[in-house]
Protein backbone atom coordinates (compact mmCIF):
# COMPACT_ATOMS: atom_id res chain seq x y z
CA UNK A 1 0.00 0.00 0.00
CA UNK A 2 2.81 2.62 1.24
CA UNK A 3 4.67 1.62 -1.67
CA UNK A 4 2.35 2.05 -4.28
CA UNK A 5 1.37 5.87 -2.89
CA UNK A 6 4.96 6.41 -3.27
CA UNK A 7 5.12 5.03 -6.85
CA UNK A 8 1.65 7.40 -7.52
CA UNK A 9 3.54 10.09 -6.03
CA UNK A 10 6.76 10.20 -7.80
CA UNK A 11 4.44 9.47 -11.15
CA UNK A 12 2.26 12.25 -10.82
CA UNK A 13 5.65 14.81 -10.12
CA UNK A 14 7.41 13.32 -12.85
CA UNK A 15 4.37 13.88 -15.32
CA UNK A 16 4.02 17.05 -13.98
CA UNK A 17 7.52 18.41 -14.33
CA UNK A 18 7.18 16.98 -18.17
CA UNK A 19 4.18 19.16 -18.96
CA UNK A 20 6.63 22.19 -17.65
CA UNK A 21 9.36 20.81 -19.63
CA UNK A 22 7.33 19.19 -23.31
CA UNK A 23 6.60 23.02 -24.86
CA UNK A 24 10.76 24.03 -24.07
CA UNK A 25 11.64 20.47 -25.26
CA UNK A 26 9.92 20.33 -28.20
CA UNK A 27 10.89 23.59 -29.44
CA UNK A 28 14.81 22.58 -29.40
CA UNK A 29 14.52 19.50 -31.11
CA UNK A 30 12.44 21.22 -34.10
CA UNK A 31 15.70 23.18 -33.94
CA UNK A 32 17.57 20.56 -35.03
CA UNK A 33 15.64 19.64 -38.12
CA UNK A 34 14.80 20.76 -41.51
CA UNK A 35 10.90 22.35 -41.65
CA UNK A 36 9.92 19.15 -43.58
CA UNK A 37 11.17 16.84 -41.19
CA UNK A 38 8.83 19.08 -38.75
CA UNK A 39 5.58 18.26 -40.66
CA UNK A 40 6.14 14.35 -41.06
CA UNK A 41 5.21 14.21 -37.14
CA UNK A 42 5.93 13.75 -33.71
CA UNK A 43 9.43 12.63 -33.14
CA UNK A 44 11.90 13.09 -30.48
CA UNK A 45 14.84 12.43 -31.73
CA UNK A 46 17.00 15.06 -32.71
CA UNK A 47 17.89 16.17 -36.23
CA UNK A 48 21.42 17.52 -37.87
CA UNK A 49 20.36 20.93 -38.88
CA UNK A 50 20.91 22.73 -35.84
CA UNK A 51 24.00 25.01 -37.33
CA UNK A 52 21.91 25.40 -40.84
CA UNK A 53 18.98 27.22 -38.76
CA UNK A 54 21.47 29.07 -36.82
CA UNK A 55 22.91 30.10 -39.64
CA UNK A 56 19.72 31.07 -41.28
CA UNK A 57 19.08 32.81 -38.05
CA UNK A 58 21.78 34.65 -37.30
CA UNK A 59 20.93 37.77 -39.28
CA UNK A 60 22.47 41.04 -38.56
CA UNK A 61 19.14 42.33 -37.00
CA UNK A 62 19.19 39.36 -34.64
CA UNK A 63 22.35 40.44 -33.36
CA UNK A 64 21.31 44.28 -33.32
CA UNK A 65 18.11 42.96 -31.42
CA UNK A 66 20.37 40.94 -29.14
CA UNK A 67 22.74 44.04 -28.19
CA UNK A 68 19.85 46.49 -27.97
CA UNK A 69 18.46 43.93 -24.87
CA UNK A 70 21.57 43.79 -23.37
CA UNK A 71 22.11 47.36 -23.37
CA UNK A 72 18.57 48.29 -22.14
CA UNK A 73 18.49 45.39 -19.13
CA UNK A 74 21.94 45.73 -18.41
CA UNK A 75 21.67 49.46 -17.93
CA UNK A 76 18.01 49.82 -15.94
CA UNK A 77 18.92 46.94 -13.85
CA UNK A 78 21.85 48.28 -12.67
CA UNK A 79 20.82 51.87 -11.78
CA UNK A 80 17.32 50.91 -10.59
CA UNK A 81 19.46 48.39 -7.78
CA UNK A 82 21.82 51.60 -7.05
CA UNK A 83 18.93 53.93 -6.89
CA UNK A 84 16.93 51.62 -4.52
CA UNK A 85 19.39 50.37 -2.55
CA UNK A 86 20.35 54.69 -1.84
CA UNK A 87 16.52 54.72 -1.02
CA UNK A 88 16.08 51.95 1.22
CA UNK A 89 18.99 52.54 2.98
CA UNK A 90 17.60 55.89 3.46
CA UNK A 91 14.36 54.65 4.90
CA UNK A 92 15.78 51.79 7.01
CA UNK A 93 19.10 53.47 8.24
CA UNK A 94 17.60 57.41 8.94
CA UNK A 95 15.39 58.32 11.65
CA UNK A 96 13.38 61.62 9.97
CA UNK A 97 9.60 63.18 10.25
CA UNK A 98 8.65 62.01 6.64
CA UNK A 99 10.03 58.70 6.59
CA UNK A 100 6.59 56.80 6.90
CA UNK A 101 4.93 59.07 4.48
CA UNK A 102 7.63 58.06 1.69
CA UNK A 103 7.65 54.41 2.78
CA UNK A 104 3.77 54.09 2.03
CA UNK A 105 4.33 55.95 -0.94
CA UNK A 106 6.90 53.49 -2.28
CA UNK A 107 4.61 50.74 -1.23
CA UNK A 108 1.86 52.88 -3.16
CA UNK A 109 3.59 52.52 -6.15
CA UNK A 110 3.70 49.00 -6.43
CA UNK A 111 0.19 48.62 -6.99
CA UNK A 112 -0.09 51.41 -9.66
CA UNK A 113 -0.49 49.72 -13.30
CA UNK A 114 2.10 50.58 -15.58
CA UNK A 115 -0.30 51.78 -18.22
CA UNK A 116 -1.72 54.63 -17.04
CA UNK A 117 1.55 56.21 -17.38
CA UNK A 118 1.80 55.04 -21.07
CA UNK A 119 0.63 57.85 -22.95
CA UNK A 120 1.92 60.66 -21.21
CA UNK A 121 5.46 58.72 -20.88
CA UNK A 122 4.92 58.19 -24.67
CA UNK A 123 4.40 61.73 -24.95
CA UNK A 124 6.83 63.09 -22.99
CA UNK A 125 9.91 61.45 -24.66
CA UNK A 126 8.60 62.47 -28.22
CA UNK A 127 9.01 66.31 -26.04
CA UNK A 128 12.29 65.30 -25.06
CA UNK A 129 13.18 63.91 -28.44
CA UNK A 130 14.08 60.40 -27.41
CA UNK A 131 12.24 58.04 -29.42
CA UNK A 132 15.37 57.66 -31.55
CA UNK A 133 17.03 56.18 -29.26
CA UNK A 134 16.58 53.19 -26.67
CA UNK A 135 16.81 55.67 -23.57
CA UNK A 136 13.41 55.73 -23.36
CA UNK A 137 13.16 51.77 -22.22
CA UNK A 138 15.97 52.26 -19.90
CA UNK A 139 14.55 55.60 -18.25
CA UNK A 140 11.31 53.88 -17.54
CA UNK A 141 12.46 51.05 -15.00
CA UNK A 142 14.38 53.43 -12.52
CA UNK A 143 12.19 54.72 -10.09
CA UNK A 144 11.51 50.63 -8.66
CA UNK A 145 8.97 50.76 -6.25
CA UNK A 146 9.52 46.99 -5.41
CA UNK A 147 13.13 47.83 -5.48
CA UNK A 148 12.80 50.26 -2.77
CA UNK A 149 10.42 48.17 -0.80
CA UNK A 150 12.95 44.87 -1.06
CA UNK A 151 16.13 47.35 -0.04
CA UNK A 152 14.47 48.56 2.77
CA UNK A 153 12.97 45.34 4.28
CA UNK A 154 16.77 43.73 3.62
CA UNK A 155 18.69 46.49 5.23
CA UNK A 156 16.46 46.28 8.56
CA UNK A 157 16.74 43.07 8.31
CA UNK A 158 20.65 41.93 8.25
CA UNK A 159 22.52 45.10 8.73
CA UNK A 160 23.98 45.35 12.00
CA UNK A 161 23.33 49.24 12.98
CA UNK A 162 26.65 49.08 15.00
CA UNK A 163 28.40 48.74 11.76
CA UNK A 164 27.10 52.20 10.43
CA UNK A 165 27.45 53.83 14.13
CA UNK A 166 30.93 52.85 14.47
CA UNK A 167 31.89 54.18 11.39
CA UNK A 168 30.20 57.22 11.92
CA UNK A 169 32.67 57.71 14.85
CA UNK A 170 35.22 56.33 12.98
CA UNK A 171 34.50 60.02 10.48
CA UNK A 172 33.47 57.97 7.73
CA UNK A 173 31.18 60.34 6.07
CA UNK A 174 27.54 59.35 4.59
CA UNK A 175 28.12 58.60 1.23
CA UNK A 176 31.65 56.95 2.23
CA UNK A 177 29.51 54.58 4.59
CA UNK A 178 26.85 54.12 2.41
CA UNK A 179 29.28 52.64 -0.87
CA UNK A 180 32.06 51.23 1.13
CA UNK A 181 30.19 49.51 4.03
CA UNK A 182 26.42 49.06 3.59
CA UNK A 183 26.81 47.95 -0.67
CA UNK A 184 29.08 45.09 0.04
CA UNK A 185 27.14 43.77 3.12
CA UNK A 186 23.67 43.65 1.05
CA UNK A 187 25.07 41.86 -1.83
CA UNK A 188 22.96 38.83 -1.94
CA UNK A 189 19.65 41.71 -2.03
CA UNK A 190 21.57 44.08 -4.61
CA UNK A 191 21.87 40.22 -7.16
CA UNK A 192 18.34 39.47 -6.78
CA UNK A 193 17.38 42.77 -7.42
CA UNK A 194 19.65 43.28 -10.61
CA UNK A 195 18.26 39.71 -11.38
CA UNK A 196 14.55 41.11 -11.52
CA UNK A 197 15.03 44.14 -12.83
CA UNK A 198 17.05 42.27 -15.98
CA UNK A 199 14.48 39.47 -16.54
CA UNK A 200 11.24 41.75 -16.24
CA UNK A 201 13.45 44.88 -19.10
CA UNK A 202 14.54 41.60 -20.98
CA UNK A 203 10.41 40.03 -21.39
CA UNK A 204 9.29 43.76 -21.68
CA UNK A 205 7.24 43.88 -24.75
CA UNK A 206 4.11 46.63 -24.50
CA UNK A 207 6.58 49.40 -24.14
CA UNK A 208 9.03 48.69 -26.54
CA UNK A 209 6.08 47.93 -28.58
CA UNK A 210 4.77 51.72 -28.51
CA UNK A 211 7.98 53.20 -28.29
CA UNK A 212 10.16 51.58 -30.59
CA UNK A 213 9.72 52.00 -34.20
CA UNK A 214 12.64 51.55 -36.11
CA UNK A 215 14.20 48.50 -36.58
CA UNK A 216 17.76 49.36 -35.56
CA UNK A 217 16.47 50.08 -31.85
CA UNK A 218 14.21 46.28 -31.47
CA UNK A 219 14.82 44.78 -28.22
CA UNK A 220 14.60 40.66 -28.53
CA UNK A 221 10.77 40.44 -27.95
CA UNK A 222 9.99 43.10 -30.97
CA UNK A 223 12.36 41.04 -32.81
CA UNK A 224 10.72 37.50 -31.71
CA UNK A 225 7.42 39.35 -32.92
CA UNK A 226 8.92 39.82 -36.62
CA UNK A 227 10.27 36.07 -36.64
CA UNK A 228 6.25 35.02 -38.08
CA UNK A 229 6.99 37.46 -41.45
CA UNK A 230 10.58 36.95 -41.65
CA UNK A 231 10.13 32.94 -41.33
CA UNK A 232 6.83 32.38 -43.37
CA UNK A 233 7.08 28.77 -44.44
CA UNK A 234 10.44 27.93 -42.56
CA UNK A 235 8.99 27.07 -38.76
CA UNK A 236 12.68 25.15 -38.43
CA UNK A 237 13.99 28.99 -38.19
CA UNK A 238 11.19 30.19 -36.19
CA UNK A 239 11.70 27.53 -33.49
CA UNK A 240 15.64 28.24 -33.88
CA UNK A 241 15.09 32.19 -33.41
CA UNK A 242 13.16 31.39 -30.71
CA UNK A 243 15.57 29.09 -28.79
CA UNK A 244 18.15 31.62 -29.18
CA UNK A 245 16.14 34.43 -28.35
CA UNK A 246 15.51 32.86 -24.69
CA UNK A 247 18.85 30.99 -24.40
CA UNK A 248 20.43 33.72 -22.27
CA UNK A 249 17.28 34.20 -19.50
CA UNK A 250 17.24 30.00 -19.19
CA UNK A 251 20.83 29.93 -18.65
CA UNK A 252 20.64 32.86 -16.25
CA UNK A 253 17.78 31.15 -14.97
CA UNK A 254 19.36 27.49 -14.15
CA UNK A 255 22.42 28.68 -13.13
CA UNK A 256 20.44 30.99 -10.55
CA UNK A 257 17.28 29.87 -9.94
CA UNK A 258 17.92 29.88 -6.05
CA UNK A 259 17.93 33.51 -6.24
CA UNK A 260 15.32 34.32 -8.77
CA UNK A 261 12.56 32.37 -6.94
CA UNK A 262 13.06 34.29 -3.80
CA UNK A 263 13.08 37.49 -5.60
CA UNK A 264 10.03 36.08 -7.59
CA UNK A 265 8.09 35.79 -4.81
CA UNK A 266 8.74 38.20 -2.37
CA UNK A 267 6.69 40.23 -0.77
CA UNK A 268 3.75 37.35 -1.38
CA UNK A 269 4.58 35.54 1.35
CA UNK A 270 4.17 37.28 4.75
CA UNK A 271 5.58 35.16 7.06
CA UNK B 1 22.09 65.28 9.12
CA UNK B 2 18.72 66.08 8.52
CA UNK B 3 20.19 66.66 4.91
CA UNK B 4 21.39 62.61 4.52
CA UNK B 5 17.90 60.73 3.81
CA UNK B 6 16.72 63.15 1.49
CA UNK B 7 20.31 62.45 -0.57
CA UNK B 8 19.67 58.75 -0.50
CA UNK B 9 15.95 59.51 -1.60
CA UNK B 10 16.56 61.95 -4.21
CA UNK B 11 17.19 59.81 -7.06
CA UNK B 12 14.52 57.39 -6.76
CA UNK B 13 12.01 60.51 -5.92
CA UNK B 14 13.27 62.59 -8.89
CA UNK B 15 12.87 59.35 -11.30
CA UNK B 16 9.67 58.48 -9.90
CA UNK B 17 8.48 62.33 -10.35
CA UNK B 18 9.91 62.55 -13.79
CA UNK B 19 9.07 59.25 -15.68
CA UNK B 20 6.36 57.74 -13.80
CA UNK B 21 4.30 60.69 -11.96
CA UNK B 22 4.13 63.05 -14.11
CA UNK B 23 3.40 60.95 -17.18
CA UNK B 24 0.41 59.56 -15.39
CA UNK B 25 -0.90 63.08 -14.35
CA UNK B 26 -0.35 63.93 -17.69
CA UNK B 27 -1.64 61.09 -19.35
CA UNK B 28 -4.70 61.52 -16.38
CA UNK B 29 -5.31 65.24 -18.08
CA UNK B 30 -5.45 63.54 -22.01
CA UNK B 31 -8.23 61.10 -20.35
CA UNK B 32 -10.71 64.09 -20.43
CA UNK B 33 -9.86 65.24 -23.66
CA UNK B 34 -10.47 63.78 -27.41
CA UNK B 35 -7.31 64.33 -28.22
CA UNK B 36 -6.61 61.86 -31.35
CA UNK B 37 -3.16 61.34 -33.84
CA UNK B 38 -5.20 62.45 -36.43
CA UNK B 39 -5.71 65.75 -34.89
CA UNK B 40 -2.44 65.85 -33.55
CA UNK B 41 -2.27 69.40 -32.14
CA UNK B 42 -5.64 69.58 -30.79
CA UNK B 43 -6.72 68.42 -27.30
CA UNK B 44 -10.03 69.64 -26.67
CA UNK B 45 -11.46 68.88 -23.55
CA UNK B 46 -14.83 66.70 -23.24
CA UNK B 47 -14.85 66.37 -19.57
CA UNK B 48 -15.93 62.59 -18.55
CA UNK B 49 -17.83 61.53 -21.73
CA UNK B 50 -14.65 59.07 -22.17
CA UNK B 51 -15.41 57.70 -19.17
CA UNK B 52 -19.26 58.00 -19.10
CA UNK B 53 -19.10 56.07 -22.51
CA UNK B 54 -16.66 53.33 -20.97
CA UNK B 55 -19.20 52.60 -18.04
CA UNK B 56 -22.00 53.02 -19.78
CA UNK B 57 -22.25 52.20 -23.45
CA UNK B 58 -18.93 50.81 -24.64
CA UNK B 59 -19.60 46.75 -25.02
CA UNK B 60 -16.08 45.98 -25.75
CA UNK B 61 -14.45 47.23 -22.39
CA UNK B 62 -17.20 45.24 -20.44
CA UNK B 63 -16.31 42.30 -23.23
CA UNK B 64 -12.75 42.93 -22.03
CA UNK B 65 -13.46 42.80 -18.18
CA UNK B 66 -15.88 39.51 -18.95
CA UNK B 67 -13.54 37.82 -20.92
CA UNK B 68 -10.81 37.87 -17.51
CA UNK B 69 -13.27 36.55 -16.01
CA UNK B 70 -13.92 33.74 -18.31
CA UNK B 71 -10.42 33.04 -18.35
CA UNK B 72 -10.04 32.98 -15.30
CA UNK B 73 -12.51 30.73 -14.30
CA UNK B 74 -11.14 28.17 -16.91
CA UNK B 75 -7.46 29.30 -15.41
CA UNK B 76 -7.48 29.56 -11.81
CA UNK B 77 -9.02 26.63 -10.61
CA UNK B 78 -6.81 24.09 -12.55
CA UNK B 79 -3.77 26.65 -11.85
CA UNK B 80 -4.22 26.17 -8.16
CA UNK B 81 -5.58 22.24 -7.66
CA UNK B 82 -1.65 21.76 -10.03
CA UNK B 83 0.40 24.40 -7.52
CA UNK B 84 -1.15 22.90 -4.64
CA UNK B 85 -0.58 19.05 -5.54
CA UNK B 86 2.30 19.46 -6.48
CA UNK B 87 3.56 21.11 -2.99
CA UNK B 88 1.96 18.71 -1.08
CA UNK B 89 3.67 15.83 -3.25
CA UNK B 90 6.92 17.64 -2.46
CA UNK B 91 6.58 18.48 1.22
CA UNK B 92 8.88 14.95 2.16
CA UNK B 93 11.44 14.83 -0.75
CA UNK B 94 14.57 15.04 0.00
CA UNK B 95 16.71 14.75 -3.36
CA UNK B 96 16.30 16.91 -5.95
CA UNK B 97 13.71 19.14 -4.51
CA UNK B 98 15.22 22.43 -5.97
CA UNK B 99 15.58 20.93 -9.32
CA UNK B 100 12.00 20.08 -9.61
CA UNK B 101 11.34 23.83 -8.40
CA UNK B 102 13.72 25.00 -11.07
CA UNK B 103 11.80 22.89 -14.18
CA UNK B 104 8.77 23.90 -12.70
CA UNK B 105 9.53 27.64 -12.44
CA UNK B 106 10.70 27.48 -15.47
CA UNK B 107 7.56 28.67 -17.82
CA UNK B 108 7.12 31.57 -15.51
CA UNK B 109 10.38 33.41 -16.58
CA UNK B 110 10.20 32.20 -20.29
CA UNK B 111 9.65 35.65 -22.45
CA UNK B 112 6.07 35.60 -22.81
CA UNK B 113 5.66 36.55 -26.25
CA UNK B 114 8.24 33.84 -26.74
CA UNK B 115 5.25 31.00 -25.49
CA UNK B 116 2.82 32.97 -27.28
CA UNK B 117 4.41 32.02 -30.34
CA UNK B 118 5.31 28.33 -29.03
CA UNK B 119 1.75 27.70 -28.14
CA UNK B 120 0.63 29.04 -31.22
CA UNK B 121 2.85 25.91 -33.11
CA UNK B 122 1.63 23.49 -30.87
CA UNK B 123 -1.98 24.44 -31.13
CA UNK B 124 -1.42 25.01 -35.76
CA UNK B 125 -4.60 24.13 -37.19
CA UNK B 126 -3.09 21.87 -39.52
CA UNK B 127 0.18 20.39 -38.15
CA UNK B 128 0.10 21.46 -34.83
CA UNK B 129 1.65 18.61 -32.33
CA UNK B 130 -1.88 19.05 -30.46
CA UNK B 131 -3.75 17.63 -33.53
CA UNK B 132 -1.49 15.63 -34.45
CA UNK B 133 -1.98 13.59 -31.27
CA UNK B 134 -5.29 13.86 -30.76
CA UNK B 135 -5.78 12.36 -34.15
CA UNK B 136 -3.26 9.57 -33.51
CA UNK B 137 -5.15 8.68 -30.14
CA UNK B 138 -8.40 8.71 -31.72
CA UNK B 139 -9.90 11.40 -29.82
CA UNK B 140 -11.19 13.57 -32.28
CA UNK B 141 -11.41 12.18 -36.41
CA UNK B 142 -10.46 16.08 -38.17
CA UNK B 143 -8.17 18.48 -36.71
CA UNK B 144 -9.71 21.21 -34.18
CA UNK B 145 -9.35 24.75 -35.65
CA UNK B 146 -7.81 25.36 -31.99
CA UNK B 147 -7.12 28.98 -32.53
CA UNK B 148 -9.49 30.43 -35.34
CA UNK B 149 -12.91 29.78 -33.83
CA UNK B 150 -14.23 31.64 -30.76
CA UNK B 151 -15.17 28.38 -28.88
CA UNK B 152 -11.86 27.01 -28.66
CA UNK B 153 -9.31 29.91 -29.00
CA UNK B 154 -10.04 30.80 -24.65
CA UNK B 155 -9.31 26.91 -24.27
CA UNK B 156 -5.37 27.90 -25.19
CA UNK B 157 -5.07 31.25 -23.51
CA UNK B 158 -6.23 29.39 -20.57
CA UNK B 159 -3.70 26.66 -21.09
CA UNK B 160 -1.47 29.23 -21.51
CA UNK B 161 -1.93 30.80 -18.22
CA UNK B 162 -2.19 27.53 -16.49
CA UNK B 163 1.45 26.18 -17.82
CA UNK B 164 2.98 29.88 -16.97
CA UNK B 165 1.58 30.05 -13.75
CA UNK B 166 1.41 27.05 -11.99
CA UNK B 167 5.12 26.34 -10.63
CA UNK B 168 4.98 30.13 -9.04
CA UNK B 169 1.69 29.26 -7.30
CA UNK B 170 3.99 25.97 -6.39
CA UNK B 171 6.64 27.63 -4.95
CA UNK B 172 4.33 30.24 -2.86
CA UNK B 173 2.65 26.86 -1.77
CA UNK B 174 5.51 25.70 -0.85
CA UNK B 175 6.26 28.52 1.58
CA UNK B 176 2.95 28.74 3.09
CA UNK B 177 3.51 24.61 3.91
CA UNK B 178 6.67 25.20 5.42
CA UNK B 179 5.41 27.88 7.82
CA UNK B 180 2.42 25.54 9.14
CA UNK B 181 3.75 24.08 12.74
CA UNK B 182 4.17 20.61 12.57
CA UNK B 183 1.96 20.32 16.26
CA UNK B 184 -0.75 20.86 14.61
CA UNK B 185 -1.10 17.63 12.68
CA UNK B 186 0.14 15.65 15.57
CA UNK B 187 -2.36 17.10 17.58
CA UNK B 188 -4.95 15.88 14.99
CA UNK B 189 -3.63 12.39 14.73
CA UNK B 190 -3.78 12.08 18.54
CA UNK B 191 -7.58 12.93 17.98
CA UNK B 192 -7.56 10.82 15.30
CA UNK B 193 -7.87 12.90 12.37
CA UNK B 194 -6.86 11.17 8.67
CA UNK B 195 -4.51 12.14 6.27
CA UNK B 196 -7.71 13.71 4.46
CA UNK B 197 -8.93 15.10 7.18
CA UNK B 198 -5.88 16.93 8.36
CA UNK B 199 -6.14 18.34 4.79
CA UNK B 200 -8.93 19.91 4.48
CA UNK B 201 -9.09 20.84 8.38
CA UNK B 202 -5.46 21.75 8.95
CA UNK B 203 -3.69 22.68 5.45
CA UNK B 204 -6.41 24.36 3.21
CA UNK B 205 -7.48 27.11 6.02
CA UNK B 206 -3.71 27.93 6.59
CA UNK B 207 -2.98 28.21 3.40
CA UNK B 208 -5.78 30.83 2.83
CA UNK B 209 -3.95 34.03 2.53
CA UNK B 210 -1.76 32.34 -0.49
CA UNK B 211 -4.79 31.55 -1.96
CA UNK B 212 -6.58 34.81 -1.72
CA UNK B 213 -3.49 36.45 -2.68
CA UNK B 214 -2.50 34.24 -6.11
CA UNK B 215 -6.74 34.82 -7.23
CA UNK B 216 -6.72 38.49 -6.80
CA UNK B 217 -2.79 38.72 -8.26
CA UNK B 218 -4.58 36.45 -10.83
CA UNK B 219 -7.20 38.81 -11.63
CA UNK B 220 -4.95 41.79 -11.79
CA UNK B 221 -2.62 39.95 -14.02
CA UNK B 222 -5.76 38.76 -16.37
CA UNK B 223 -6.66 42.16 -17.38
CA UNK B 224 -3.04 43.01 -18.17
CA UNK B 225 -2.74 39.62 -20.29
CA UNK B 226 -1.42 40.70 -23.90
CA UNK B 227 1.38 39.71 -24.55
CA UNK B 228 1.31 35.85 -24.63
CA UNK B 229 -2.30 36.25 -26.04
CA UNK B 230 -1.56 38.57 -28.98
CA UNK B 231 1.33 36.37 -30.04
CA UNK B 232 -0.48 33.55 -30.14
CA UNK B 233 -2.91 34.88 -32.44
CA UNK B 234 -0.60 36.78 -34.18
CA UNK B 235 1.75 33.16 -34.89
CA UNK B 236 -0.85 31.60 -36.20
CA UNK B 237 -1.33 34.25 -39.16
CA UNK B 238 -4.22 36.12 -37.48
CA UNK B 239 -4.22 40.05 -36.81
CA UNK B 240 -7.75 40.25 -35.49
CA UNK B 241 -7.76 42.12 -32.33
CA UNK B 242 -8.74 39.57 -29.56
CA UNK B 243 -8.71 36.75 -31.14
CA UNK B 244 -11.36 34.80 -33.12
CA UNK B 245 -14.75 37.37 -32.62
CA UNK B 246 -12.69 38.84 -29.59
CA UNK B 247 -13.21 35.97 -27.49
CA UNK B 248 -9.49 36.71 -25.51
CA UNK B 249 -9.57 40.12 -25.46
CA UNK B 250 -8.05 41.93 -22.49
CA UNK B 251 -8.57 45.36 -21.29
CA UNK B 252 -5.04 46.13 -21.68
CA UNK B 253 -4.86 44.84 -25.32
CA UNK B 254 -8.37 46.92 -25.84
CA UNK B 255 -6.04 49.81 -24.15
CA UNK B 256 -3.26 48.79 -26.70
CA UNK B 257 -5.30 49.16 -29.59
CA UNK B 258 -7.13 51.85 -29.27
CA UNK B 259 -4.69 54.28 -27.76
CA UNK B 260 -1.77 53.04 -30.34
CA UNK B 261 -3.28 51.09 -33.31
CA UNK B 262 -7.37 51.76 -34.34
CA UNK B 263 -6.59 55.23 -35.27
CA UNK B 264 -4.59 56.26 -32.05
CA UNK B 265 -7.90 57.65 -30.66
CA UNK B 266 -5.39 58.63 -26.95
CA UNK B 267 -7.87 60.57 -25.19
CA UNK B 268 -10.09 57.60 -24.98
CA UNK B 269 -7.44 55.08 -24.52
CA UNK B 270 -5.93 57.25 -21.25
CA UNK B 271 -9.68 56.66 -20.33
CA UNK B 272 -9.39 53.56 -20.65
CA UNK B 273 -6.48 52.84 -18.36
CA UNK B 274 -7.52 54.62 -15.37
CA UNK B 275 -11.10 52.68 -15.37
CA UNK B 276 -8.71 49.73 -15.34
CA UNK B 277 -6.82 51.35 -12.55
CA UNK B 278 -10.04 51.74 -11.10
CA UNK B 279 -10.93 48.35 -11.46
CA UNK B 280 -7.47 47.38 -9.62
CA UNK B 281 -8.17 49.06 -7.17
CA UNK B 282 -10.97 48.07 -6.16
CA UNK B 283 -9.98 44.27 -6.65
CA UNK B 284 -6.86 45.24 -4.40
CA UNK B 285 -9.90 46.97 -1.88
CA UNK B 286 -11.82 43.57 -1.68
CA UNK B 287 -8.23 41.93 -1.20
CA UNK B 288 -7.21 44.10 1.80
CA UNK B 289 -11.20 43.91 3.44
CA UNK B 290 -10.97 39.33 3.01
CA UNK B 291 -7.38 39.28 5.00
CA UNK B 292 -8.45 42.19 7.47
CA UNK B 293 -11.43 40.32 8.17
CA UNK B 294 -9.36 36.77 8.52
CA UNK B 295 -7.00 38.43 11.56
CA UNK B 296 -10.08 39.76 13.14
CA UNK B 297 -11.04 36.44 14.04
CA UNK B 298 -7.71 34.75 14.85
Amino acid sequence: MKSRWRFLKYFIIVLVCAVSLFPLVSMVIMSTKTTEEIFTGLSFTPGTHFLDNIKTVLAPNFLVAYKNSLTVSICSSILSTLFSAMAGYALSVYQFKARNTVYNFVLLTMMVPSSIAMIGYMNEMRILGLTKSLVPLILTWLASGFGVFWMCQYITGSMPREIIESARIDGSNEMNTFFRIVLPCVKPALGTQILMIFLWSWNSYLMPLVLINRASNYTIPLYIQTLGNEYVNDYAARMTGLLLSIFPLLLAFMLGSKTFIRGLTAGAVKG
Amino acid sequence: MAKWPWIFLSPFILSYLCFMLYPTVYSLFVSFTGWTAANILEKPYVGFKNYIRIFTADPLFWKAVGNTAKLMLMAMPLTIIAGLLMAVLMQNIRKGKQMIQTINFLPYVITPIAIGLLFAFMFDWNVGLVNTALVKIGLTDKNINWLGTPQHAPTVVALMIVWKNFGYFMVLYMAGLSTIPSDLYEAAKVDGANAAQSFFKITLPMLRPITVFVVINGVIGGLQLFDEAQQVFMGAGSNAVGGPMRSCLTVIWYFYDTSFKNNSRYGYGAAIAFSLFIIIAAVSLINVRVLNRKEDRL
